[in-house]
C-alpha cells in the first residue's frame, strides 16, 4: 500500500505538476481573488459613505418611522419606530406567504389531479390552465388581477356571498372571529391546543394499535371527535367561568353614506390580488409536480391495489400518494420558496410587503442597513422553508430493509 | 359460442356484416365490437361516461367549459375595445427608442429592425446547418411572423414604407441564412461565432457611436419594449448556462475553498428575491466601485438577472449530475481521460441532458423575470403600456386588453420554448432507455 501510495502521488514529478501543488494552488489564488474582491468593494463603499456622508450604521432602528403602513396584520402606529415597522412588515410577507402556500397546494394538488384524470375533459381543462397560468409573468398576472379587482363596484354596492362576504373595489371584507377579552380568550385557545393535542394523541395510540393487531378503529375520526369533543367541553367551561363567550364571529357591516366597511376583516385590493396572482400561478407549477410525483409511482402499485379490492379514491391516498410524496416534497418546498420570493413583487400593486416597506424606508434611512436587514429577512424565510423540507425529507427516506 | 353468449348489442342484420365475411356453423365468434365501443360514441364513453362520477364531472367541467368560451369570446370579440393595442403599436417593440428626445431629429426605428434582420439570418442559419425539423419551424414560424407586421393596416405616416420593406425583409433574410449555411457546410462552432459577433453587432446598433451620422448614441435609459426583455432574456440564457455549469462543478468539486465559494454563491442569490437584488444593483453595486467607474443601469440589471439565473441553473445541472451513474466517470477515468475530458464530453453531455426540461424551464422562468426591470426605471413592454395607460387616462378602461394582450405575447414566446424543449427531449431519447 505505501509502495502503491508512493507511485500515484508521483514522488519524481516536479513540484508544480505534482496534483495536490495544483489543487491547493488553484484553491489559494481563487480565495485570495475573491477576498481581494470583496475587500475592495467593500473599502469602496466604506470610503463612499464616508466621502459623501450618506448616512449608515443601524441607529436609525430606534427612531420613529412617521410613515404609514398600508395594511398590516400587528397593531401599527405613525409614531412607532423603524425596528418596528420591519417587523410590522415581515409579519406581512409572512401571513401572505403561510396562506398563499396552504391555498396554493390545495389548488395545485386538484389540478395536478385532475391532470391525470381519467375523464379527458377534465385532464384537458388541468392542462389548459397549467399551461396558461405558468407560462405568463407573474407581474402581468397581478395587475391583471389587481385591477380587476379595481373596476368592481364600491363598498355601497359591493357583492354579498352568503350575507358575510362582501367583495367590492376595496377588497375582500369577511367575518373574522375576535377575541373578547384577553383572558379568557388566552385561556379557550391554550385548552384548544391541548384538546388538539390529546386528539393527536388517540390518533397515534390507535394507528399503532391497528399496525399491532389489524383491527382498524377509524383513526382519524376518534381523534377529531376526541379533540372537537374536548374544544367544545372547554369552550362551554370558560363561557361559564367568564361570564361571556371567549371569542366572538365579527361580520362586515357597510357603514354611512359613503360605503365604509366596519368590523370583520377586509383584505384590500392589493392583498387579495397578490394572494390570487400568487396562488394561481404556484398552483399551476404545484400542478406539475404533483403529476410528475403521482406518475413516477410505478404501476404495478396501483394495478396491485386496484386487484385487492381498493377503490380508485383509496388508491390514490392509500397507495399513489404516499409514495409519490417522496419525489413530490423537494421540489414543493423549493416553490413554497418562490411564493414567498415572488410575494415581493406585491410593491408593484400597492401591498405593503417586505420589500416595498424597505424601498420607502430607504429614502429616509441609510440604504446599505436596510438592504442588509432585507437580505437577512429573506434568507432567514429561505432557510426555514429548507429546514421544514430537509427534516421532512429524512423522515420520508426509504428505509432499507 | 353467439347463441351461449348473446351479445348485449347486436348489430342489425345487413349493414353490420357488410365488412366481415359471413359467420357460418356455430357463429365464428368474429362478432364486431359493440356499436357503443369504437367510433365517436366509445370514444365518449370510455372517456368521458365510464362512471356516474365521471359522468358528473364531465358536465360540470362542460359547464365551465362552455361558460369560459361563452363570456370569453364575447369579451374578446364584442366587449373589449382593442384601439389601445393599435394606438401603442410597434412601440410596444421598441419603447421609445424611437422618440425626438431619445433620437433627435431622425428616424431611428432602423436599427433596431436591422439588429432583428441580424437575428433572422442566424435562424436561417441554423436551420441551414442542421436540417432539423425543429429548427426550420422556428425559423419560418420567426420570419413570416415578423413579415405579417408589414401588413398591419396602419396609414402610412403612421407606419412608413421604410418600416414596411424591412419587416417583409426577414423572409428574404431567413432564406439567405440558410443558404449560406447549406452552401459553405457551415458548422456548429461557426454559427456560435456568428451568433456572437451578430449579437455585438446589435447591440452596437442599438447604442449607435458617436460621430457617425445615422448613428447617434441612444441612451440604454431610452431602451425599451419587447426589444429590451428579449435582449435581456437572450444575454441571460447564452450567459447563464456556463456560468451555472462552473458552478454546479465548483459545487461538486473536492476542493473545499472552491466549493464553499460556490455554495455561498449560489445559495445567497437563490435566498433572496430577484427585486431585491436589482433594487440593490441600483443603490449599492455604485457605491462599491470608484466614483470615476462608470457603469449603466441597465448593464447592472443584466448581471444580476444573469447571476440570479445561473444561482438557479447550477443547481438543476448539480441535479443531473448527481442523478449521473458514478459507474461513467469511473469508466471514463479507468481508460484514461484526464478529469477534464471526463467532465466535458463524459458527464456534462449526460447530466445535462437528463436535466432539459429543467433547464429550460429556467430559461423561460428568465424571460418571465425580465418584466422585474420596471423596478430600476426602464420602461420595457408590461411598464411601457401600463405608463402609457396611465399618462392617457382616455384608455385606463382599457388596461385588461393591455394585460390579455401582454399575457399572449408572453405565452406565446414561452410556450414555444416549453414546445422545443419537449421536441428536443424525444430527439436525444431521454427516458426511453
Amino acid at each position: 500500500m505505501a509502495q502503491l501510495r508512493g507511485m500515484l502521488t508521483y514522488q519524481d514529478v516536479e513540484v508544480w505538476r505534482h496534483t495536490k501543488v495544483i489543487q491547493w494552488t488553484l484553491q489559494i489564488v481563487s480565495s485570495i481573488l475573491v477576498v481581494a474582491l470583496v475587500a475592495w468593494f467593500f473599502t469602496n463603499i466604506v470610503n463612499a459613505v464616508q466621502d459623501r456622508e450618506i448616512p449608515h450604521g443601524f441607529g436609525f432602528l430606534d427612531r420613529a418611522y412617521q410613515t404609514p403602513i398600508g395594511h398590516h396584520f400587528l397593531p401599527y402606529e405613525s409614531s412607532d419606530s423603524y425596528g418596528y415597522a420591519v417587523v410590522v412588515a415581515t409579519v406581512n410577507t409572512i401571513v401572505v406567504s403561510v396562506v398563499g402556500v396552504i391555498l396554493a397546494t390545495a389548488l395545485g394538488i386538484f389540478i395536478g389531479v385532475a391532470r391525470l384524470s381519467s375523464n379527458w375533459l377534465v385532464a384537458k381543462l388541468a392542462m389548459v390552465y397549467i399551461e396558461f397560468f405558468r407560462n405568463v409573468p407573474l407581474l402581468i398576472q397581478l395587475f391583471f388581477w389587481f385591477y380587476i379587482i379595481l373596476t368592481l363596484p364600491p363598498v355601497r354596492e359591493s357583492y354579498v356571498i352568503g350575507g358575510g362576504l362582501y367583495i367590492h373595489n376595496g377588497g375582500l371584507s369577511m367575518p373574522f372571529p375576535q377575541a373578547a377579552g384577553l383572558g379568557p380568550s388566552l385561556a379557550w385557545a391554550l385548552l384548544a391546543a391541548g384538546s388538539l393535542i390529546a386528539g393527536w394523541g388517540v390518533y397515534q395510540f390507535l394507528t399503532a394499535r391497528e399496525t399491532r393487531t389489524g383491527q382498524s378503529s377509524y383513526p382519524v375520526l376518534a381523534g377529531l371527535s376526541v379533540a372537537i369533543l374536548l374544544g367544545a367541553v372547554a369552550w362551554i367551561v370558560v363561557s361559564l367561568a367568564a361570564g361571556d363567550s371567549p371569542y366572538y364571529i365579527s361580520s362586515p357591516e357597510p357603514q354611512g353614506r359613503f360605503g365604509r366597511i366596519v368590523d370583520g376583516f377586509t383584505a384590500p385590493a392589493g392583498l387579495v390580488g397578490l394572494l390570487v396572482g400568487l396562488v394561481t400561478y404556484t398552483a399551476s407549477f404545484i400542478a406539475e409536480i404533483v403529476r410528475a410525483g403521482i406518475q413516477s409511482v410505478s404501476r404495478g402499485q396501483i394495478e396491485a391495489s386496484r386487484a385487492l379490492g381498493l377503490s380508485g379514491m383509496e388508491t390514490l391516498r392509500q397507495v399513489t400518494f404516499p409514495q409519490a410524496l417522496r419525489v413530490i416534497i423537494p421540489p414543493l418546498i423549493s416553490q413554497y420558496l418562490n411564493l414567498t420570493k415572488n410575494s415581493s413583487l406585491a410593491g408593484a400593486i400597492g401591498y405593503s410587503d417586505l420589500t416595498n416597506v424597505a424601498k420607502t424606508m430607504t429614502q429616509l434611512a441609510p440604504a446599505v442597513s436596510i438592504y442588509m436587514l432585507l437580505m437577512a429577512a429573506y434568507l432567514a424565510m429561505s432557510l426555514t422553508y429548507s429546514l421544514i423540507g430537509n427534516l421532512y425529507n429524512q423522515r420520508m427516506r426509504y428505509i432499507g430493509r | 359460442m353467439a347463441a351461449a353468449y348473446p351479445h348485449p348489442n347486436p348489430p342489425p342484420e345487413g349493414e353490420g356484416t357488410v365488412g366481415r365475411p359471413p359467420t357460418q356453423g356455430d357463429g365464428g365468434s368474429a362478432l364486431p365490437p359493440p356499436r357503443t365501443e369504437v367510433g365517436a360514441i366509445g370514444w365518449l364513453r370510455a372517456n368521458l361516461f365510464n362512471s356516474g362520477f365521471n359522468t358528473v364531472l364531465t358536465v360540470i367541467s362542460l359547464a365551465i367549459t362552455v361558460a369560459a368560451l361563452w363570456f370569453g369570446l364575447k369579451w374578446v370579440f364584442i366587449g373589449a375595445d382593442w384601439t389601445v393595442i393599435g394606438v401603442l403599436g410597434g412601440q410596444l417593440v421598441i419603447g421609445q427608442y424611437n422618440v425626438e428626445s431619445s433620437c433627435a431629429g431622425q428616424n431611428c426605428f432602423w436599427r433596431p429592425q436591422v439588429a432583428l434582420l441580424l437575428f433572422t439570418v442566424l435562424l436561417g442559419m441554423a436551420w441551414g446547418m442542421s436540417g432539423n425539423a425543429v429548427a426550420r419551424r422556428l425559423g419560418i414560424g420567426a420570419a413570416v411572423i415578423m413579415a405579417l407586421f408589414a401588413f398591419l393596416p396602419y396609414s402610412f405616416e403612421r407606419m412608413g414604407m421604410d418600416v414596411r420593406l424591412l419587416l417583409a425583409a426577414n423572409i428574404p433574410a431567413l432564406l439567405l441564412g440558410w443558404a449560406i449555411a447549406r452552401y459553405t457546410g457551415m458548422s456548429g462552432r461557426a454559427i456560435v461565432i456568428y451568433g456572437v459577433a451578430g449579437f455585438l453587432v446589435s447591440l452596437l446598433l442599438m447604442r449607435g457611436l458617436p460621430g457617425i451620422p445615422g448613428l447617434q448614441p441612444v441612451s440604454t435609459l431610452h431602451w425599451g419594449g419587447l426589444t429590451l426583455n428579449l435582449l435581456l432574456a437572450v444575454v441571460g440564457i447564452s450567459l447563464s448556462l456556463p456560468i451555472g455549469i462552473a458552478l454546479a462543478l465548483g459545487r461538486r468539486s473536492n476542493l473545499p475553498v472552491i466549493k464553499l465559494l460556490c455554495v455561498i454563491f449560489i445559495e445567497a442569490f437563490r435566498g433572496v428575491p430577484l427585486i431585491t437584488l436589482l433594487f440593490m444593483s441600483q443603490v449599492l453595486v455604485p457605491l462599491a466601485f470608484p466614483e470615476d467607474f462608470e457603469t449603466n443601469s441597465l448593464f447592472r440589471a443584466a448581471v444580476v438577472i444573469t447571476l440570479f439565473s445561473s444561482a438557479y441553473m447550477a443547481e438543476n445541472i448539480r441535479g443531473g449530475l448527481q442523478a449521473l451513474h458514478p459507474g461513467q466517470v469511473e469508466a471514463a477515468r479507468a481508460l484514461g481521460l484526464p478529469v477534464w475530458q471526463t467532465t466535458l464530453f463524459i458527464s456534462l453531455p449526460q447530466a445535462i441532458r437528463n436535466v432539459i426540461p429543467a433547464i429550460v424551464g429556467q430559461f423561460i422562468a428568465l424571460f418571465k423575470d425580465t418584466t422585474l426591470v420596471y423596478i430600476i426605471g426602464v420602461l420595457d413592454i408590461l411598464e411601457y403600456g401600463r405608463a402609457f395607460i396611465q399618462g392617457n387616462t382616455e384608455y385606463l378602461a382599457d388596461i385588461h386588453e393591455l394585460f390579455i394582450f401582454l399575457a399572449v405575447v408572453f405565452w406565446v414566446f414561452c410556450y414555444t420554448m416549453s414546445y422545443v424543449s419537449q421536441k428536443v427531449e424525444e430527439h436525444l431519447g431521454v427516458g426511453r432507455r
